[in-house]
């Protein structure tokens, strides 16, 4: 059960549906295109960016 | 007077409430979350959110069939939304989503998105609301999708297109700026881009649409678990590549000033000389810029805070935080001439700078080139400005530019007819204004420049 104590908005909650599918069209076509390009040799992997991507990898803390 | 006393701006969630004992901050669970409480902490999912960096780290003090009390690691200084850089809004915008996919991950979900759930410590951007989590249901969208929009997303669109200062509408609009608002503030082009026209413009229609017919009533509708992740990853990509329209003009601004490099380094020298001898531990910068003056500073430093009025220029010391893993600084963006006020409910959900300044008492404030825009561009008389420094902190460094210098000198000119009214501003008048709230310990000229550097300490 969640804690209504903010409200979500209704038109929010119904509309994600088609938020997420054009999302899942968006990412598919520019992961293509990352492919496309990195195949090509037109972008390098970045490394140096300001900001991690979104994975958090707690690969290495469950070994500890 | 009762020692307990519960936090001004934690009211909103019924899972707990934050409250300070004795100057600690700690927060009681109730017994009404203790099932998502204890699942967290026994599933390892706290700690793994510790070790990441991600969640601010707790202990448990008690526990009972009441309540639980847990206390956080201690925030000396929170910075609030509308007080952040550019770049550091991102990095609470895509804090947040990182954290509801690694929750979605482990069967979770954020139930709420607000920005104030985030602030910065140590370097970085840390999440602060330890009871924002609860069980993922199957196929349930997102509940904070719309808070998230009108906290983070919204916010940080209006400013590509509009400029850093849209970030301070968030002053006003404490639940976020309205989706309606956000998209009426869009041009038009952004209408013509799927991914803003499904979560901006789209979203906007539907919330307007569904406020007239709503009776009340919680429809349920669904979403695959897969299809909220890519609402999450696409918003995160997007985000992550946004950057300001505008030309950051900070770059220049040390070759732009009338310092020669020895000038430069004998100020630098005055400050460090003095700061050794108090053994100071904290400090705050008040039109600090991009922390140059607060790197030179030799004694090792607890805390430094650095606000400057220019966004980009804050933006520029957070972007050198990063890159050289500085955890001592916290930069932020604040007007001197209109310092953040307490806002919310009462007045006392968001606390003004003052009071957060009073409250942090940090041992020297450090006020390099501010005194001429205080009084000649605010119209701040030295008795004002005295009145000021003296209030949160023992100690004072102040620069005073004397005329003749070319800042003084142009702010002067564009005053007109009106610069006899300004005539006050000297040397002699502001230290007559100055000693009736400060004892003068030392005062040193700049030489080679038309500065001196005055070191206070308050009269109380």
């Amino acid at each position: 059960m969640y804690f209504l104590y903010f409200d979500p908005g209704l038109g929010a909650m119904i509309i994600q549906a088609v938020i997420a599918a054009v999302a899942g069209v968006v990412l598919f076509s520019k992961n293509l295109m990352y492919k496309i390009k990195l195949f090509l040799g037109i972008v390098k992997e970045d490394s140096n960016d300001l900001f991690d991507d979104i994975e958090v990898d707690d690969s290495d803390i469950e070994n500890k | 007077m009762e020692a307990k006393q519960s936090h001004t701006s934690s009211f909103r969630d019924p899972s707990g409430c934050v409250f300070t004992d004795e100057n600690i901050v700690k927060r009681t669970i109730n017994p009404i979350y203790f099932k998502q409480y204890n699942h967290l902490k026994d599933s390892g999912f706290f700690d793994k959110l510790f070790k990441n960096g991600l969640l601010i780290k707790h202990t448990e003090l008690s526990s009972s069939s009441k309540e639980i009390i847990i206390q956080p690691e201690q925030i000396s200084f929170i910075t609030y939304p509308y007080e952040w850089s550019f770049n550091q809004y991102k990095e609470s915008a895509l804090l947040t989503l990182k954290l509801q996919k690694y929750c979605l991950e482990n069967n979770l979900s954020l139930k709420d998105a607000s920005a104030f759930n985030v602030t910065f410590h140590k370097g970085k951007a840390v999440f602060i609301d330890t009871l924002s989590f609860d069980f993922y249901l199957e196929n349930s969208p997102w509940r904070a999708y719309k808070q998230f929009i009108t906290h983070f997303f919204g916010p940080l669109l209006l400013a590509h297109f509009h400029g850093s200062e849209v970030l301070k509408l968030m002053s006003t609009f404490i639940d976020g700026i309205p989706v309606k608002t956000v998209a009426s503030m869009l041009p038009f082009k952004t209408k013509l881009n799927p991914f803003l026209y499904t979560n901006i413009h789209l979203l906007a229609k539907f919330e307007d649409k569904h406020n007239e017919d709503y009776k009340g009533k919680t429809k349920s509708s669904s979403l695959s678990k897969k299809g909220q992740l890519n609402i999450i990853e696409s918003l995160y990509d997007y985000i992550k590549k946004l950057e300001l329209e505008e030309q950051s003009e900070w770059g220049e601004y040390y070759s732009k000033t009338n310092y020669s490099n020895d000038a430069f380094n004998l100020k630098s020298n005055i400050i460090n000389n003095w700061i050794a001898k108090l053994k100071t531990k904290t400090i705050i910068d008040i039109g600090g810029n991009d922390g140059t003056f607060v790197r030179r500073i030799t004694t090792k430093l607890e805390q430094a805070l650095v606000c400057d009025i220019d966004n980009n220029a804050v933006d520029y010391n957070y972007k050198l935080i990063k890159q050289n893993k500085e955890q001592f600084i916290i930069p932020f963006v604040l007007d001197v001439l209109n310092p953040s006020a307490a806002i919310g409910f009462n007045n006392k959900e968001r606390f003004s700078f003052l009071k957060r300044i009073k409250d942090y008492n940090p041992d020297v404030t450090l006020a390099l080139a501010v005194i001429h825009h205080m009084s000649l561009s605010g119209n701040i008389t030295f008795s004002m400005s005295a009145e000021f420094f003296a209030s949160f902190s023992q100690y004072l460094i102040i620069e005073f530019p004397k005329r003749g210098d070319s800042w003084v000198e142009r702010l002067l000119d564009s005053k007109g007819e009106f610069k006899e009214h300004f005539d006050f501003y000297n040397t002699d008048d502001f230290e007559k204004e100055y000693i009736k709230y400060f004892d003068l310990i030392e005062k040193q000229d700049i030489e080679g420049s038309k500065r001196v550097m005055y070191f206070f300490k308050t009269k109380h």
